[in-house]
């Protein structure tokens, strides 16, 4: 059967003709290349070079930022982008997520002139692969206590430390890294081939399987005088990427709770036990029925967030909620469509196991769900609660 | 070269087809596409537009929500888009005369659509169009090139396939092409957004479309509902099995 | 009311569908005239039972096909309603026959009754729609779908010469490729599973298909022990297909099976356990192992 996503309030009749068009394209391309070969991306644990090639073609990398060759879309399309990847698989859309919100954004909205017009086309296009090295091995929720160093010298900076759980590493042409350099945080590209820098892969996940995970370690790595980041200093430039890419996550998410819905009423309506289809049960109905609404409360959530952020108005406490609240009911959703399974949702004939184990990740990564909801507790009580030093 | 594509849209395949009061609810349908071999067509023809440099004029009949559809070419590439607007109920040949002097009156000298559309499977369209526009009609083509000044097309025959050389304007209904279709791109869409549907209604191109009576639909109906499985134990009923499935199943 | 009927062949002879034409319109009490491009089949054409006459069209166009050359060259001697098979020719000659008498065309139909009234499929069979014709029409029979009319019978040949200018030549045969059809295309599959016993038993699945025309297909269990390549897959992982008809050997049906095929229009199971799930979704079933079976499907088939 074709894929017919849940929209119980037609919620997608409220995006433009534009934004409709490039979902059916994204819809499209994921149905036609990306579901057929998913599984074996997992079991290969590789991000197929030809979905970084046809993400390029497309023009969705980069989606809502404007000039230098990138798409221009609103920030509603970015999210509808997400949607459709994270139907597909939640490593598809990180790669996206990565590359758009951590890699270019950050050149984009902080970078100089010659480094926005050397990096973004080559980006946008897919022929440059970006990451983004924040997270080190035992500063995550923490990123300000950061150990990773840049020194200046005659004529380069010098990065000492590493980074961890780091989407597109290995198989990126640059990093922006963030490190300190007196004391302050600033942004870095740093160059594949630039001397001191590795990146070797995380390997060994149960998670976004299909997504490249690695390490970034700087030995005395030396770049030129013209790759800091001139525009931001302190973590308003990380956390200005991270904004973004909350933001696809919360869309992204509807779209792997939208692919385990299909997947378990398709099953539930074609199981027969007891004689009878298992959708013909009330404690399954109970299931569909409690999937169908979080969905559709998702689904709004993500819309209005849109329109905020195409509108310029909002704050990142909005970003924060819509994040953790679609990513956890997404995650509590493709648990319950592997029970409605059966022994069944274990296999990889279904894609719904995949989907949780990708959705345990997503919960964590970005803002972990509890920081989230301490985000959102300061934002009430106007107390910090992040750490004991009040 | 101006090379003309004519497009219909119709229900995806993949979708649902209701009844409701003896007639199909179009309201029902859950996505509208492209008719699949008009894709093929309009791949083609981008082809022929590129070795030629010519401009592609995507031609509809149909009601409004067609235009969704003739953006999607125009976000491939489509470089004119055309939606002939009619309300009445139309039968074939009306549509066909509609559809050739739109074709004319747009200077094209090749005209492709696909070898039948997904809603009636009827393949009507392509010779009856040809036939008005006295133009040469092949059926059934994988691929159209062009050779001095010559269309060579390929269609099956009996013994596989062959080579068909035409001259003067030329009609070509596709069936599944040779060549993958392209996907449209962001640049693509943002681009279609802006181009200008023309419409244009029947007596601006000198037809005066009547009310037809020749065809009345008297009603569309489920298709009948299939036997229950018949199960035979062991050999002896194969020749019968055999016998059903082509008297009554049709299909082989 | 009078009634046309264009016949065609295969090879000298009159083509099996131009009996269920003739067939079709004595059901509804009416005699044809039955026109021979070149006058192909025209003398068996004249003893089949409800023919009128028989027309011979002689032309220079019919040695190879043009539907505008054909067409023109036929319709100076059509009247009335003009019936042909829903052939990939017969729809071409019929759209173009009807465009020149400035007459509707009703393709593919599968009944039709006095009056006129025709039933066709629309929406691939996803519904029928029953339609009034009032007045001059052309109208295509779905081949198979009528039964024949019988022989016994004298009507008289006449003979007219009538050619029309072709507008294209053939340059290039090209032989039949070889390449065998893939699951998501093919009209009619044949799938294997592990009831097949080994891989060099789908040898006799492949020669099936040949006489079918079919494509090949497995199930994920063959494809995943012995080795079979995934594009044959046809299930939950493999591909989704929906052919007019799906024929299943040795396959139990498994769920995840069932998904990639249950929406086939007509389903036909080989098993030998008569338990099997595949017999849930079954139009026919057959209760047999593939080694008695197979030979007597094939020549049942080769018979056609």
């Amino acid at each position: 059967m074709g894929y017919e996503a849940l929209d119980f309030y037609e919620v997608d009749s409220l995006l433009s003709d534009e934004e409709r068009m490039v979902r059916d394209m994204v819809r499209d391309w994921v149905d036609k290349e990306v579901i057929p070969n998913i599984e074996n991306a997992c079991r290969e644990g590789v991000f197929p070079d030809e979905w970084r090639a046809a993400l390029g073609e497309m023009g969705v990398l980069g989606a809502p930022l404007k000039g230098y060759d990138c798409p221009g879309l609103s920030y509603t399309a970015y999210g509808v982008i997400c949607r459709e990847l994270e139907r597909g698989d939640s490593g598809l859309r990180s790669f996206a997520s990565v590359q758009g919100s951590l890699a270019m954004y950050p050149i984009w909205d902080f970078g100089s002139e010659e480094q926005k017009n050397h990096y973004l086309p080559k980006m946008t296009s897919g022929e440059w692969i970006g990451c983004f090295g924040l997270t080190e091995p035992d500063y995550g929720s923490n990123p300000g206590d950061m150990i990773t160093r840049a020194e200046e010298m005659d004529d380069h900076y010098l990065l000492n430390g590493a980074k961890m759980w780091i989407t597109n590493g290995t198989i990126a042409d640059l990093a922006v890294v963030w490190a300190k350099l007196n004391g302050v945080i600033r942004g870095f590209i740093v160059e594949k081939n630039d001397p001191g820098f590795s990146a070797p892969e995380m390997k060994g996940k149960h998670s976004l399987k299909a997504s490249v995970t690695s390490e970034l370690v700087f030995q005395d790595c030396k770049i030129p005088k013209d790759r800091i980041l001139p525009g931001v200093k302190g973590l308003r430039g990380p956390f200005s990427c991270l904004n973004n890419a909350r933001f696809g996550i919360s869309w992204g998410a509807v779209g792997a709770a939208q692919s385990c819905f299909h997947s378990a009423k398709d099953y539930a309506m074609s199981r027969i036990q007891f004689d009878h289809p298992i959708a013909s049960y009330q404690l399954v109905q109970n299931k569909l029925a409690w999937m169908l609404r979080e969905i559709t409360k998702a689904q709004l959530l993500a819309y209005h967030l849109g329109k905020m952020k195409d509108v310029g108005e909002w704050i990142p406490e909005h970003i924060s909620l819509a994040k953790m609240n679609n990513v956890d009911v997404a995650l509590e959703i493709a648990r319950v469509a592997r029970d409605i399974h059966g022994a069944n949702g274990i296999l990889d004939e279904y894609p719904v196991m995949r989907h949780m184990a990708n959705l345990e990740s997503v919960k964590t990564y970005e803002g972990t769900h509890d920081i989230h909801n301490l985000i959102l507790g300061r934002h009430i009580t106007g107390i910090q609660s992040f750490t004991r030093e009040i | 070269m101006n090379i003309a594509v004519l497009l219909k849209q119709v229900p995806d395949t993949t979708a649902k087809i209701t009844i409701s009061n003896g007639k199909v609810d179009e309201n029902n349908v859950s996505k509208w596409s492209m008719s699949p071999y008009d894709e093929y067509a309009l791949e083609s023809g981008l082809q022929l537009k590129e070795v030629t440099g010519g401009s592609l004029i995507a031609i509809t009949c149909g009601p409004e929500r067609t235009k969704k559809m003739l953006t999607d070419a125009a976000a491939v590439g489509a470089d004119k888009l055309i939606h002939i607007s009619e309300d009445k109920v139309l039968d074939s040949t009306q549509v066909q005369k509609l559809l050739a002097a739109t074709v004319e009156k747009s200077g094209a000298e090749v005209v492709l659509c696909g070898k039948q559309a997904a809603d009636t499977n009827s393949g009507s369209t392509g010779p009856g169009v040809a036939e008005i526009l006295n133009a040469v009609c092949v059926s059934m083509v994988s691929e159209v090139s062009i050779n001095e000044n010559n269309f060579i097309s390929t269609r099956p025959s009996n013994s596989g396939a062959e080579k068909v050389s035409s001259n003067g304007i030329s009609v070509f209904t596709f069936d599944k092409g040779i060549s993958e279709l392209r996907r449209p791109n962001v640049r693509g869409i943002m681009m279609a957004k802006k181009k200008t549907i023309e419409t244009i209604k029947p007596e601006e191109i000198g037809l005066e479309i009547e009310n037809s009576d020749r065809i009345t639909l008297q009603s569309q109906n489920s298709p009948p509902e299939k036997e229950p499985g018949q199960i035979f134990e062991g050999v002896e009923n194969i020749p019968e099995i055999v016998s059903k499935l082509r008297n009554e199943a049709n299909v082989i | 009311m009078k009634f046309t009927v264009i016949a065609e062949t295969n090879e000298d002879l009159l083509h099996p569908t131009v009996y269920q034409l003739i067939g079709a319109i004595s059901k509804i009490g009416a005699e044809t005239t039955v026109i021979c491009p070149n006058g192909k089949g025209s003398s068996e054409a004249s003893k089949i039972k409800g023919v009128e006459k028989v027309i011979s069209v002689n032309g220079d166009c019919f040695h190879l096909f043009d539907g505008s050359a054909w067409s023109t060259a036929i319709n100076s001697v059509c009247e009335g309603t003009i019936v042909i098979s829903a052939s990939p020719n017969g729809r071409e000659i019929g759209a173009m026959i009807a465009a020149k008498r400035d007459i509707p065309i009703i393709q593919d139909v599968t009944a039709i009754s006095a009056g006129i009234e025709v039933t066709r499929p629309i929406y691939s069979g996803k519904a029928t729609e029953t339609l009034l014709i009032n007045g001059d029409s052309v109208i295509t029979l779905r081949p198979n779908a009528f039964e024949n009319a019988e022989l016994g019978n004298e009507a008289p040949i006449s003979i007219v010469d009538q050619t029309s200018d072709l507008k294209i030549s053939i340059i290039e045969a090209i032989g039949k490729a070889s390449e065998r059809l893939d699951v998501t295309e093919a009209e009619i599959i044949i799938s294997g599973g592990r009831g097949m016993g080994s891989i060099d038993n789908f040898s006799h699945l492949e020669s099936m298909a040949d006489t079918l025309g079919a494509a090949v297909g497995a199930s994920r269990a063959v494809v995943d022990e012995w080795g079979m390549p995934h594009r044959m897959q046809v299930g939950q992982t493999g591909k989704t297909v929906s052919p007019s008809l799906y024929i299943a050997v040795g396959i139990s049906g498994a769920i995840q099976h069932l998904a990639g095929m249950r929406s086939s229009k007509y389903i036909l199971a080989i098993n030998k356990d008569p338990d099997a799930p595949i017999f849930t979704v079954a139009d026919y079933g057959i209760v047999a192992s593939w080694e008695d079976a197979l030979p007597i499907l094939k020549s049942e088939l080769m018979k056609l």
